[in-house]
């Protein structure tokens, strides 16, 4: 049931003279039960693979699979209620699209309009709110009262309380304060893990790449450029600052080490591992 | 929204594209006045000359105009049918209760027609080749007698630089929220008109949410790098008028000569 695209192409206003050709040829598969980072330059065709995914963008040619079903450029609207559903999206900035009386109500939006009660819906709603830490105390307020990051939380519980299988966050923190933005991550994270969610996730942040992903996608300039598992994207500096992607801030420093004469076999991604082998240099000098 | 050409500017060399913007504005208002003096076939012919010339100085394909032209084809034949089938005079044709087919009405409605597509084809020259800023740079100096009668002039001229420039701004917004409304399960454009209606809601609310919000934004802008209003501001586009633009004033006025000439020829 994973998502595979076949030579898809996407041209934006094709046969005008602003004619776009954002997406070239994709031939690109992201497993069933994955977490998969995609990253890129600004503009490289993040943001339109994405819309392909719960066909808010049909293909100009190529076609796509996304959990069996298949979206040609032939494919009607109507038959693609069921994969909004089964793919939540996360856009970028989410709390602009608020619109509720209360925070509850536009919880329970998403559901509603899949058929849910008003009763089922609202139900949903409590235990979503829960899920992404908004207080009881807010929950019958209107959301245009909340803070920034308080909107945030209840636009992204809209998008889960459709309770989908796979969810697209586009830059999900993106202007969160820190401490905001690691409770969001580890709860994306909890939620891949335990319910089995599969996350696709669009990002500049290369540390956020590397504590959680297990599957990166490189886009340039509309093409994949490579894919693989984050150590194999990040074990190239080289290539990297080439395509003007940056590294992980522990990986930037463990590199920073083995051009002063340390020892390391492969460049640690998380700061567990870099800690661990620097433990390991230590206590292999103590031995001697 | 992508097929929306209507403002739409296309950045150009060409003659048209480099004339003062208060003189193309100035222009196409004219051109719409003098439409009227033409009553014969000679005097539509002349307006016609005069379209093309622009059109090919201004080295635009003519697919834009036409296209231009599409969009607005249903008004267009309304009206022309309007004219063809309730005019009466001269010679009858065909002839159905109140309905007549005759030679005075196909007439009209052929003038008509030209009206309408000479009209379009002005205007979208105008758009296509002057940027929307420059747009309202010349409104604001044409407006400028206006003063005298107390129109706040200044202050009309940046409310309308200030929306052309958030046009494609809210446009990107509304394709924005749209899609992610989609995603929550709202068909747009679909089902009975009642549910129709009410798939706006999650649209319109937003969106005027994020317009109040991107308005105070601008607003607090604006003050903090010293906006105190229009007195006493200097300009940094300077508009230059250039002998093209007065021989294009010229121009117009031989063809409005020649269309009072032909008009009683």
């Amino acid at each position: 049931m994973a998502i595979t695209f076949t030579g898809l192409n996407y041209i934006y206003q094709a046969n005008t003279p602003f004619e776009y050709h954002a997406l070239k040829d994709i031939n690109l598969t992201i497993p069933d039960d994955s977490y998969t980072a995609i990253i890129g330059h600004t503009g490289s065709g993040k943001s339109t693979l994405l819309q392909h995914l719960n066909g808010l963008l049909k293909p100009t040619s190529g076609s796509l699979e996304v959990n069996g079903q298949l979206i040609t450029p032939q494919t009607k609207n109507k038959q693609l209620g069921a994969l909004r559903k089964q793919v939540g999206f996360v856009f970028q900035f989410p709390e602009a699209q608020l619109f509720e009386e209360t925070v509850l109500k536009d919880i329970a939006f998403g559901p509603q309009n899949f058929g849910k009660s008003q009763a089922e819906a609202l139900e949903i709603a409590k235990q979503m709110a829960q899920l992404v830490n908004l207080p009881a105390s807010l929950w019958e307020k209107s959301p245009f009262e909340l803070s920034g990051g308080q909107m945030r939380r209840v636009a992204i519980a809209g998008i889960l309380a459709m309770t989908p299988k796979t969810l697209i966050l586009d830059e999900p923190t993106a202007g969160l304060d820190p401490k905001g933005r690691l409770e969001m991550m580890e709860m994306f994270y909890r939620l891949h893990q335990e319910e089995k969610l599969n996350i696709i996730l669009v990002t500049h942040n290369m540390d956020d790449v590397a504590n959680y992903a297990d599957n990166v996608v490189v886009l340039e300039g509309g093409q994949v450029l490579k894919t693989g598992s984050p150590q194999e994207v990040f074990a190239e500096p080289a290539w990297l600052k080439k395509h003007h992607l940056g590294l992980p801030k522990t990986t930037a420093f463990a590199q920073k080490l083995v051009e002063r004469g340390f020892k390391l076999d492969k460049l640690p991604l998380k700061e567990k591992q870099l800690a661990e082998k620097l433990v390991a240099l230590i206590g292999g000098t103590d031995h001697e | 929204m992508s097929k929306f050409l209507l403002g739409r500017y296309i950045n150009g060399d060409s003659l048209v594209h480099q004339m003062d913007a208060r003189a193309k504005l100035a222009l196409s208002i004219y051109f719409i006045a003098i439409i009227f003096l033409a009553n014969n076939w000679a005097t539509y012919g002349l307006l016609l000359i005069l379209v093309l010339a622009c059109v090919l100085l201004s080295k635009i394909k003519l697919g834009f105009f036409l296209r231009g032209v599409a969009a607005m084809i249903w008004l267009i034949i309304f009206t022309v049918l309007l004219q063809v089938f309730f005019t009466t005079g001269g010679h009858v044709y065909w002839h159905w209760g109140i309905l007549n087919l005759t030679q005075v009405g196909l007439v009209r409605g052929a003038y008509v027609f030209c009206r309408f597509v000479l009209i379009i084809f002005m205007s979208t020259l105008l758009t296509l080749t002057t940027s929307p800023l420059e747009i309202s740079d010349g409104l604001e100096s044409l407006m400028k007698p206006l003063k005298y009668l107390k129109v706040p002039v200044y202050e009309i001229a940046l409310m309308l630089s200030i929306a052309l420039r958030f046009v494609p701004t809210l446009l990107d917004e509304t394709q924005k929220i749209m899609n992610a409304q989609r995603s929550r399960g709202v068909n747009f454009g679909e089902g009975k008109l009642l549910d129709q209606i009410k798939a706006v809601i999650p649209l319109l609310i937003p969106l005027f949410v994020s317009a109040i919000n991107r308005a105070e934004d601008l607003a607090t802008a604006m003050e903090a790098r010293g906006y105190r209003g229009g007195e006493g501001r200097t300009k940094y586009r300077q508009q230059v008028w250039q002998l093209k633009d007065s021989l294009a004033l010229v121009v117009f006025g031989l063809v409005t000569v020649g269309l009072i000439f032909l008009r009683t020829w």
